[in-house]
């Protein structure tokens, strides 16, 4: 590691920099592994005490309970169990991003309305939903659903039959995917590139020629023609089926160890591919750049990381056989949503309806419901993070410099026009970055739902934890599937951000 | 994980903010007093100006008009209706503050709540903290609130002769208010001290006159509450507390002008750091020491301790020891390896007071050549040895030694607001310096640290409190020895300050990233070593940048306390989410308890981030 110039002579190790650090170093992560291997023993000997196992075979076996909603109430297994749980987040999680997006920015654009009375609600509104805990508010949701509504009975309403807000949830008639969907999805798709092609003739027209060609209302317009052709033609689509099908019996004659080989090939051809572009990057006109030991760590590191995942890889053929399954079930599935039989209409709906299958009455599985487990999270999350998003927003927007404000006012520019294409975009790079924040607390918030039952993963998990005592076990995928999901927020807000980035010369 | 996520993008905000609350739009600036000299507005020109400029504004003003009438005729009909029982709120604010804690022991309660306002009125005395209130806006606010409160009484349930007599007390305050603000001039002040003692006076007159009821248990049941005003037990106290804390403001204006604040300050802040640990662990615990222990084992070892220390410290502190102090330093951090091995491996038991004192020595002697210096430089290094020693055994042995309040049914001395202050003020402290290491791991050019620091960082980060709130609860017993049997707050202290480290690194590092460039290499220019600019140069200012961030930290935690209800801990909110409408008195009362809480905290939580703006403008942090 010790890269000193040979100028002078080297100092004895106890005073050379380099060399201290590394010692340094080493001994805390000897220190760290040290402890962590303590912890871990003495773990291991409290389990065998305890009679505990560390098994998952849990996830295999049928979890001995149901779950108020989602996909499965009645999960056969328990990995089907805590999937269920993971979905009624992702239910939760992504209706609330949506929803406390558009109330965080009205807020936020309100509290810097020239209305005085408009500034002012908004700035109570944000004061007081952001300085209040938010499980308190779940909380306090909850008994305003099932303490404050109208009981459930045929005639509730305000709109009954159509919409329904009662102790039991809301409901509003759903409108879902039917028979021929999938098929129809696909003239979708070629109208889209139709018209994104014809969209751009037209703009290049526009740009050369002169005149307005219309190039939003005519691509649009061919996807409309296209969405109203597939709803009846839809059927001619079905022999992708049989595709599909042949590409899952293709995928299904891979053997696993091939799977393996290429995850591992990848593997190591992307790391490779790092490395040499990382030592190609010390190459200057003026010949070969000195490496540092902390620049040689990373290269040794980088190396490191991609022998554990091929190594993952090859000793875990569980991995790669679940990918291969994944990839057969999912086009197994596209096939049979393309099966020739499908020929009815794409899209249909169902009004909400009240069914009483013992003494009380529920809401029947026809409408789009959120139950009254799922409102107070639901509204909780939203209002609460609409607080801090309408905090990010004004500031945001009052960080675009004045000086363009003026600009585009001295230019004419109306308040609305100069809010939608001068401030906006512009605020729009400085809200991104904190905004991503917000949706990983959101997300990390719904966790809060075990507050009030909603059947969320960590509700999930804890019922599965009190039946089969496996602690540590549902610990470690709670953990895994939240760091998943910050992980997919945090690269995709990162995209984003890059793109929107300026482009500096 | 991704670089973005940092708070460095935090401070493009918070400066953002910052930049405009300081520059543009007046409206946007909450709460905030126009500006002194600016002319005087006829109300009918402020009307059509501010609500009724043109056509959508006035539909605006209608509707969001409409929308606060409903909202507040449902509030106070909610406050006032026949079915809300407020007394349940009332009846259990003792046991909502303390939980368990014996009523016999109740004045070391209001000890501890006297401590804080003394340093409370220590502190503003001192920091001169304050600006003087301009007396127009003094008028104006009691005008204002005269008016809100009156529309308020409009749109509640009362009887028509109980909203006469409102309105026209009302209508007096807001007239008097009003003559107060035609009387002053626009330079007209008051110091602050003013408004403060006049918010006392309310406190302690609102105690004593105002007729709420006397609501209270008798052997756990619940009394019917008696006419008048609150019990004497909870005035009397109070008032005591508060004129304490007036006392202690006054003394405080003495003695700043006779002391040096160099001196007054360390001194007072050092009190803030105690207070937490000394009225929980001292005060409301109330240890039974074993003096003989305490004397044949407690002080002799404090007292080997420090002069040994002490003068080994005052070897290696010196400029000239050179290789002979590295190699002192590192036979220190040998030994109190050693001393946790062999107890650790080999179950030799050894007192855990001994081993850790050898630890912080060994800290203390390594750190010594960045406080290296003359005489004077070395005496201050020896002083805090001696000083952080004593500390640090005073609590060693506070926390094994058996409580007298203990009540031996339950797992912990108190409860309620009580424990939820202790784990978030535990916490907070706890997770600073945890924090700054971290920050400085991440910032770090040594790939092990940095490598290291981001992992922790990311992965605490990445999960929700209440997961790793339940990992601690469920396994912390699992991870460690057998005979270590930690208390759940013990464990749940631990895990939030682990949690609050990651975001408390985070602030940190972007007050690091904020320190400018040249400071380094000035710090280099004059020959300091990476210890001294990290400790010198560039800690003192990174934190500084960063105090807003900080006490928005603080408040996030403050509020995730809450969640402590979730694993069971008897905290403030679950004492009225669960234990109130399980009395049979108050049987499913919830709405009132909850409503209670969220006061609570609000009241907490918004005065925190008033005076953090305060601060952050008197700072002129973040206008560069």
């Amino acid at each position: 590691m010790a890269t000193t110039t040979t100028t002078h002579t080297r100092p004895p190790f106890w005073r050379d920099a380099v060399v201290m650090k590394w010692l340094a170093q080493v001994a805390v992560l000897a220190l760290v592994l040290a402890t962590l291997f303590f912890f871990a023993n003495q773990a291991g000997d409290n389990l065998a005490l305890r009679d505990i196992d560390t098994s998952f075979d849990f996830i295999d076996i049928s979890p001995g309970f149901d779950i108020s909603e989602g996909i499965d109430t009645k999960p056969d297994t328990g990995g089907r169990a805590l999937w269920v749980g993971m979905v009624n987040t992702f239910r939760v999680a992504g209706a609330g991003l949506v929803m406390a997006t558009l109330l965080g920015v009205l807020v936020g654009v309100a509290r810097l309305s020239h209305n005085w009375l408009v500034q002012k609600v908004a700035s109570v509104y944000v004061e007081t939903f952001r300085n209040i805990p938010l499980l308190v508010q779940i909380l306090f949701w909850f008994a305003v659903v099932t303490g404050g509504l109208s009981p459930l009975t045929e005639e509730t309403g305000p709109i009954p039959g159509w919409l329904i807000i009662s102790q039991k949830g809301a409901s509003i008639p759903r409108v879902f995917a039917a028979d021929g969907f999938y098929q129809w999805l696909v003239f979708l798709v070629i109208g889209a590139a139709v018209g994104r092609y014809v969209h751009y003739r037209l703009a290049t027209k526009r740009d050369t020629e002169g005149g307005d060609t219309r190039p939003n209302l005519m691509a649009f317009g061919v996807l409309l023609a296209f969405a109203v052709v597939g709803w009846f033609a839809h059927p001619v689509f079905s022999w992708l089926g049989s595709v599909f099908n042949g590409i899952a019996s293709g995928i299904d004659s891979i053997p696993v160890p091939l799977i393996q080989a290429l995850l591992a090939a990848f593997i190591i051809t992307a790391t490779v591919l790092w490395i040499r572009r990382f030592l190609a990057s010390f190459v200057t006109p003026a010949g070969r750049a000195k490496m540092t030991d902390d620049d040689i760590f990373r290269v040794v590191f980088a190396g490191v990381i991609g022998l554990i995942g091929t190594l993952v890889i090859v000793r875990w053929t569980g991995l790669s056989s679940w990918i291969h399954n994944s990839g057969r079930d999912f086009f197994e599935f596209l096939a049979a949503k393309f099966s020739s039989d499908r020929t009815g209409q794409p899209i249909d709906a169902m009004k909400p309806q009240v069914v009483v299958p013992g003494r009380f009455p529920q809401l029947g599985p026809s409408g789009l419901t959120a139950t009254q487990w799922f409102l107070p999270v639901f509204i909780g999350v939203v209002i609460y993070t609409a607080a801090f998003i309408a905090e990010i927003v004004r500031g945001g927007i009052l960080a675009v410099a004045k000086g363009q404000t003026e600009a585009a006012s001295a230019l004419g520019l109306k308040r609305s026009q100069l809010l939608r294409l001068v401030v906006l975009p512009q605020a729009f790079r400085i809200i991104l970055p904190p905004l991503g924040n917000q949706y990983l607390n959101l997300v990390k918030n719904t966790s809060l739902a075990i507050a009030v039952g909603y059947a969320d993963l960590v509700n999930v998990g804890t019922t599965l934890q009190n039946q089969s005592g496996k602690a540590i076990q549902v610990i470690a995928i709670w953990m895994l599937f939240y760091l998943a999901c910050s992980l997919t927020i945090s690269v995709i807000v990162n995209y984003f951000n890059n793109r929107m980035r300026i482009v500096e010369r | 994980m991704t670089e973005y996520m940092g708070s460095d993008d935090m401070l493009t905000i918070q400066t953002a903010v910052d930049a405009a609350t300081g520059s543009t739009a007046p409206q946007a600036r909450e709460g905030d007093e126009p500006p002194p000299r600016s002319p005087e507005h006829n109300p009918i020109d402020w009307l059509r100006e501010n609500l009724f400029p043109n056509w959508g504004n006035t539909v605006l003003t209608i509707v969001f008009g409409g929308v606060i009438l409903v909202t507040v005729r449902a509030l106070m009909r909610f406050a006032f209706s026949e079915e809300r029982v407020w007394g349940a709120v009332w009846t259990n604010v003792r046991l909502s503050m303390t939980y368990v804690y014996p009523e016999a022991q109740y004045h070391r309660v209001w000890i501890s709540v006297g401590l804080a306002t003394l340093l409370t009125g220590l502190t503003l005395a001192v920091w001169r903290a304050g600006d003087p209130v301009a007396r127009r806006n003094i008028g104006r606010v009691i005008t204002s609130f005269a008016a809100m409160a009156a529309l308020a009484v409009v749109l509640a349930p009362f009887t028509a002769s109980t909203k006469i007599l409102w309105l026209v007390g009302l209508a007096i305050l807001g007239g008097a208010g009003w003559a107060f603000r035609r009387a002053s001039t626009h330079d007209q002040a008051v110091p602050p001290s003013y408004v403060w003692g006049a918010v006392v006076a309310l406190i302690i007159a609102f105690l004593w006159l105002y007729p709420l009821g006397h609501y209270s248990f008798v052997d756990g049941a619940v009394q019917d509450p008696q006419p008048g005003t609150v019990a004497f037990s909870t005035k009397f106290p109070w008032t005591v507390v508060l004129l304490v804390g007036v006392a202690a403001y006054l003394i405080g204006t003495v003695i700043r002008d006779r002391l040096p604040s160099a001196r007054l300050r360390p001194v007072l802040l050092l009190g803030w750091l105690l207070l937490v640990p000394v009225a929980f662990m001292v005060v409301l615990r109330d240890p039974s020491f074993d003096y003989g222990y305490v004397l044949g084992v407690d002080i002799p070892l404090y007292l080997a301790f420090a002069l040994g220390g002490g003068a080994l410290l005052w070897f290696v502190a010196a400029p000239n020891a050179g290789t002979l102090g590295r190699a002192v330093a590192a036979i220190t951090l040998l030994v109190a390896a050693g001393s946790w091995g062999i107890s650790l491996w080999f179950g030799v038991g050894m007192l855990q007071k001994v081993r850790i004192s050898f630890l912080v020595l060994a800290f203390f002697a390594i750190a010594a050549p960045t406080f290296a210096g003359n005489e004077k430089g070395r005496r201050t290094y020896v002083i805090a040895w001696l000083t952080f020693l004593a500390v640090l055994h005073y609590f060693i042995t506070i926390t094994n030694t058996p409580s007298t309040v203990q009540d031996l049914n339950t797992p912990f001395f108190t409860g309620g607001f009580a424990i939820t202050f202790l784990v978030s003020a535990a916490s907070l402290l706890i997770s600073f310096p945890i924090g700054v290491m971290m920050a400085l791991g991440r910032t770090s050019k040594m790939p092990i640290f940095r490598v290291l620091s981001t992992l922790y960082i990311e992965i605490i980060r990445g999960v929700p409190l209440i997961t790793v709130l339940f990992a601690f609860d469920v396994l912390l017993p699992l991870f460690l020895p057998a005979n270590m049997d930690p208390s759940r707050v013990a464990g749940i202290i631990l895990a939030m300050t682990l949690f609050g480290a990651a975001y408390m690194a985070e602030n940190i590092r972007g007050g690091l990233q904020s320190v400018r460039k040249g400071q380094y290499e000035a710090a280099e220019a004059l020959g300091m070593t990476t210890a001294q600019t990290t400790t010198f140069i560039v800690l003192p200012q990174a934190l500084r940048n960063i105090i807003p961030a900080m006490v928005g930290g603080i408040i996030a935690t403050f509020k995730e306390t809450s969640l402590l209800a979730i694993v069971g801990i008897f905290d403030f909110l679950l004492i009225y989410k669960s234990i109130v409408p399980n009395q049979t008195a108050f049987r499913s009362v919830r709405w009132e308890g909850l409503l209670f809480v969220a006061a609570v905290y609000w009241v907490c939580t918004y005065s925190m981030s008033r005076a953090s703006r305060r601060l952050e403008r008197k700072l002129g942090v973040g206008t560069h």
